[in-house]
């Protein structure tokens, strides 16, 4: 049964050859570029939902910050379309892979970082120790402090990929429950399937929600060092 | 869990690096947003001399001294 329930989490190789590149390409093929004045529907209503994004998130940025605006708007739109596309059965979503998360959150987070102790290397140390701290206490905070620094990258990438996957075992068990339980009991089964149902509703939030919750952090280490 | 396979890790992470940091990346570089082609009001650089601030009734010409 272990085999079983995890399978959908092993990147995908087609005799031998690593199709999880094509996977990861392609929500590319989905964000079409803007070609004319006016554009089409798809690209309009992308534009428009860059914009409302672009808006909402670069507003409490300094001039510093907003140069991150392409990156950042291109790591919410990248989580949000891998994820949704990931609801789509028998789909192999990458974002549950902890390699591909730890490769998003790592190099953000220490770009965040060291642009905070190249251009403002007072301010970046001093978030080490919070004010107003009783002097005894002040070895043990700044320990404590640089490991809650140390350990925003590793938060950032396990608490995406955690979510996702549990998300999906989760409909892949409530779904065979489903199923198995046709045979023995219609009505538990029907109490199933409507529970699949809403679990369903939940992670087409989840997914969002997560690439909003992963952009949003970025944008705040970034905040605090800019 | 087949996450922790470290085998394909590298791939993974090529891939994802390529996605994200050029294809998307060049995808959004094109998105333009142009400010509406409507023509903007523009204030007159030049400004009213003190006595041309306001209108007193001495400069109307029926009632100069007649000459």
């Amino acid at each position: 049964m272990n085999e079983n329930l995890f399978s959908s989490f092993i990147t995908p190789t087609m005799m031998g050859l690593p199709i999880v590149i094509l996977i990861i390409m392609f929500p590319t093929l989905l964000f079409p570029i803007p070609t004319r004045l006016i554009n089409n529907r798809l690209v309009s209503a992308q534009q428009w939902l860059a914009q409302l994004i672009l808006k909402q998130m670069m507003m409490m940025h300094s001039p510093k910050g907003r140069t991150w605006a392409l990156m950042l708007i291109s790591l919410i739109m990248f989580i949000g379309s891998t994820n949704l596309l990931g609801l789509l059965p028998h789909s192999f979503t990458p974002t549950t892979q902890l390699s591909m998360n730890l490769g998003m959150a790592i190099p953000l987070w220490a770009g965040a970082v060291i642009t905070g102790f190249r251009y403002k290397t007072k301010a970046s140390l001093a978030h080490f120790l919070p004010q107003g701290t009783p002097v005894p206490l002040i070895p043990m905070l700044v320990i404590i402090e640089t490991i809650s620094l140390f350990i925003q990258p590793m938060a950032l990438a396990v608490r995406l990929t955690a979510n996702i996957t549990a998300g999906h075992l989760l409909m892949h068990l409530i779904g065979s429950a489903a199923l198995a339980l046709i045979s023995i009991s219609p009505t538990t089964a029907l109490i199933t399937f409507i529970i699949l149902i809403l679990l369903t509703i939940l992670e087409f939030a989840v997914a969002l929600i997560q690439a909003y919750v992963f952009t949003l952090l970025v944008s705040l280490y970034l905040h605090d060092n800019t | 869990m087949p996450q922790l396979d470290t085998s394909t890790w590298l791939v993974t992470i090529l891939a994802m690096i390529l996605t994200l940091f050029i294809l998307i990346q060049l995808k959004f570089h094109k998105y333009s947003y142009p400010l509406s082609p409507a023509p903007k009001t523009f204030k007159s650089t030049s400004f009213p001399t003190p006595w041309e601030t306001k209108w007193t009734k001495i400069y109307s010409p029926l009632l100069l001294p007649q000459q």
